[in-house]
């Protein structure tokens, strides 16, 4: 017996070695690879593998690696040929390209994962929905002296209300990289057929409903317009435009309470009411851009990001163009997002990978992205590219909207308020509730999450 | 002298076999440490603190419990995954049973049957929740298309509170009828033939061969069936994640316990309050673990 606890003793003081070594091992690494990355399969721990000898001027000798994390296969090849040209400049700076999905929160996992093991990608995208949240645990370094190194000039070079987003207490956090705007696409085979004159810039919305009531043909299942319950590409453009608010300056409340919020809510409710759009239930099953891809929509607001989408689509990309949005009220307005590359603050290589980041916010970089014709390059010199990309469209009705767009609204808990007041507004679009109602129910809920916040 | 040699070599070979052994379970021991063990504890402490999405955290005792609780989100969702675990598992266990005791017989065909049967169990849920997705689509879907023979008007079967949980339930009984059919149809060519024979040569037909014969030998199957059904009816989320849009009326009536944790820690970056919500549903499954083994002891018959 004494013996058996004497080999037990010894057996599990080794299994405890090992198993410390086991879980000292894994936690640099293990803590990504359970997030399943979708590419470059074994590079978790690059950015450990890299030397502490930064990239010291004139030591042409010295190689600085840099890792940088993005989401979006379609944007791979552009990516690398704009770190291919970086490279080619800088021969002491090799940069290796991480692919993460977006869906499911995996590319976030991911880099929380790594940032919490102190191990995180150099550079790396980021969105409006994040930036604060990472900047409050410093987790992002400040770019500005890079900015000013690389001779950018933010006011200058980018739209304001974009960089604006990136723009945290006084300091930069992101480099402006592209931005979306919205834009009405329309079905011009739908039009011909009823013998409708197509859309012109400087349209009101009154002028969309006309044309919605002359184009709506529900026995056929063809509908003028569509109503879905999205903030972004839909009604914020409206509430701007309305001269309503959701969130103040401060982000201590919510402006779902001000009539004129509700306005510019309202005129969306109204088109389901009339029948030019399907119902919210009929769109939460069949989307709007599906029936739009399907032909049996005659008008959508959509972001410029769907563009790829919709020219790739086979059935409707010889059919369809696009036009500004309307004016609502005499005004116009629409609500620009963005992504930025921003720099962890953990990285070390932070010198060479702040250079980096800036490095990809000047002319050469955002000619070469916008050249593919996925996004539309953040620089104000650069938009021109993505409207050529596809001379037949008239894309410039997003990039012309860049310099009066406003910012979307943010927070810390953006994603939280964004469900919250979905939440409240579909019982408003589909009835159950009148919009006075669903919008104080929005502003209750809304400003406590703010305070909450705030506390 | 020479004994006591023996014996020490002896224990010397007990011991290196001892270490052999230790070394061959190494590998799974460990993991299980680090990946579940590790985890889990790690996940009871965080549901006493604040943890950002960077997994910094501070202890904060019982608040995230004490909001938990105070919370409406809560009952609901506990609501409707009990009503999901209602719909699911007895009507799911019940088909299995039949399917398992018609695929017994000497069929033609019964192999192909089998395997057709046994195929949403290897099918990726979400690839399921998508198809089945088409299915209740409100304007082009299936079903609708269906009822319109008949004359019946369909609905927008996810986007009503009352049809939308049941509708993910038929999914979920569609897809867990397969597995637990194999564990039975097992069970049953367990039973030896001579109690059949010895059931007939009394008169006994053959209703009363399954109900007086099959089901008892079977309830150890039966059993296994029912906790294995009951866990995963409790951790339901792939098919209402799927199915269920955040602009659908029934968003509220379908929020299952792992959507609510889901949401709070990869949506909105509360882990630790997502920590005491996946605390709260090991209860809970725990408890009605428990209660299954204590009341197995009055229905399931071992040999």
């Amino acid at each position: 017996m004494k013996k058996i606890q004497h080999i037990n003793a010894k057996i599990l003081t080794t299994a405890l070695a090992g198993l410390m070594v086991l879980t000292s091992a894994c936690s640099s690494s293990g803590t990504a690879a359970t997030t399943g990355t979708t590419a470059a399969a074994g590079s978790d721990s690059s950015a450990a593998e890299t030397s502490a000898a930064t990239t010291t001027e004139g030591d042409s000798s010295a190689s600085t690696k840099l890792s940088f994390m993005i989401w979006d296969a379609n944007q791979q090849p552009a990516m690398e040929a704009m770190a291919a040209a970086y490279t080619k400049e800088h021969p002491d700076v090799s940069i290796e390209i991480q692919l993460t999905a977006y869906k499911g929160g995996e590319y976030w996992t991911k880099l929380e994962a790594g940032m919490a093991g102190g191990n995180a990608p150099d550079v790396f995208w980021m969105n409006t929905l994040h930036v604060e949240n990472y900047v409050d645990a410093d987790m992002l370094a400040p770019l500005d002296d890079a900015v000013k190194t690389a001779g950018l000039d933010l006011d200058q070079d980018f739209p304001a209300a974009l960089a604006s987003m990136y723009k945290i207490n006084d300091q930069m956090y992101g480099i402006p990289k592209d931005f979306d705007t919205n834009a009405v696409w329309y079905n011009k085979e739908l039009f011909d057929a009823k013998g409708v004159a197509y859309p012109e810039a400087g349209w009101t919305w009154d002028d969309m409903v006309s044309l919605a009531k002359q184009l709506n043909d529900p026995d056929n299942g063809v509908y003028g317009i569509a109503a879905p319950l999205d903030f972004q590409t839909c009604y914020y453009n409206t509430v701007f435009a309305a001269g309503g608010w959701i969130l103040n300056e401060d982000k201590t409340q919510s402006g779902y309470n001000d009539p004129k919020t509700q306005e510019g809510i309202q005129i969306w409710i109204d088109l389901i009411n009339e029948g030019l759009s399907p119902s919210l239930a009929s769109l939460t099953d069949t989307s709007a851009d599906a029936m739009f891809e399907s032909g049996k929509l005659a008008m959508i607001w959509a972001g410029s990001y769907m563009t790829p989408e919709y020219v790739g689509n086979e059935v409707i990309k010889d059919k369809i163009d696009l036009v500004e949005l309307p004016t609502y009220d005499g005004n116009e307005a629409n609500v620009i997002n963005g992504l930025g590359y921003s720099v962890y603050s953990g990285s070390k290589n932070k010198e060479a990978a702040e250079a980096f980041a800036a490095w990809m916010g000047g002319t050469e970089a955002m000619k070469i992205q916008g050249e593919t014709g996925v996004v539309i390059s953040a620089r104000n010199d650069a938009q021109q590219y993505f409207a050529a990309s596809q001379p037949s469209l008239n894309l410039k009705a997003y990039t012309d909207k860049a310099a009066i767009a406003t910012a979307l609204p943010v927070s810390k808990v953006a994603s939280e308020m964004y469900d919250l007041e979905a939440n409240s507004l579909k019982l408003a679009y589909s009835g159950e509730l009148s919009l006075a109602d669903a919008c104080a129910q929005a502003a209750e809920q809304s400003d406590a999450l703010l305070a909450k916040m705030n506390k | 002298m020479k004994s006591a040699l023996s014996r020490r070599t002896g224990s010397r070979h007990q011991l290196a076999d001892a270490m052999w052994g230790y070394f061959f379970v190494a590998p799974v021991v460990i993991g299980l440490a680090v990946f579940y063990a590790f985890p889990f504890l790690q996940n009871i402490y965080f549901s006493f603190c604040e943890v950002d999405r960077f997994n910094r955290s501070s202890f904060i005792g019982l608040d995230n419990y004490r909001e938990m609780f105070s919370s409406g989100e809560l009952y609901q969702s506990t609501g409707n995954t009990f009503l999901y675990v209602l719909l699911t598992v007895p009507l799911g266990i019940f088909l299995a049973i039949l399917v398992a005791a018609l695929l017994n017989s000497k069929a033609r065909g019964q192999s192909a049957l089998r395997t057709l049967y046994y195929l949403p169990a290897i099918t990726m849920p979400a690839a399921i929740a998508m198809v089945w997705k088409w299915i209740y689509n409100g304007n082009y879907g299936v079903l609708n298309e269906f009822l319109k023979v008949f004359g019946v008007s369909g609905r927008n079967w996810l986007n009503e509170s009352a049809t939308a949980l049941i509708a993910v339930a038929v999914v979920g009984i569609w897809s867990m009828v397969g597995y637990n059919m194999v564990i039975l149809l097992a069970g049953m060519q367990g039973i030896s033939p001579s109690y059949y024979e010895a059931a007939q040569i009394d008169g006994a037909g053959a209703l009363a061969c399954f109900f007086h014969i099959t089901i008892p030998m079977l309830s150890p199957s039966i059993f296994f069936v029912l906790i294995t059904s009951l866990i995963s009816g409790f951790q339901v989320f792939d098919t209402i994640y799927m199915m269920i849009g955040k602009t659908s009326l029934a968003y509220e009536s379908t929020q299952s316990l792992v959507m609510l944790f889901y949401r709070n820690a990869f949506d909105y970056g509360y882990k630790g309050y997502a920590s005491a919500v996946s605390i709260y549903i090991f209860v809970i499954i725990l408890l009605f673990t428990l209660i299954q083994f204590v009341a197995q002891k009055k229905w399931v018959h071992y040999e």
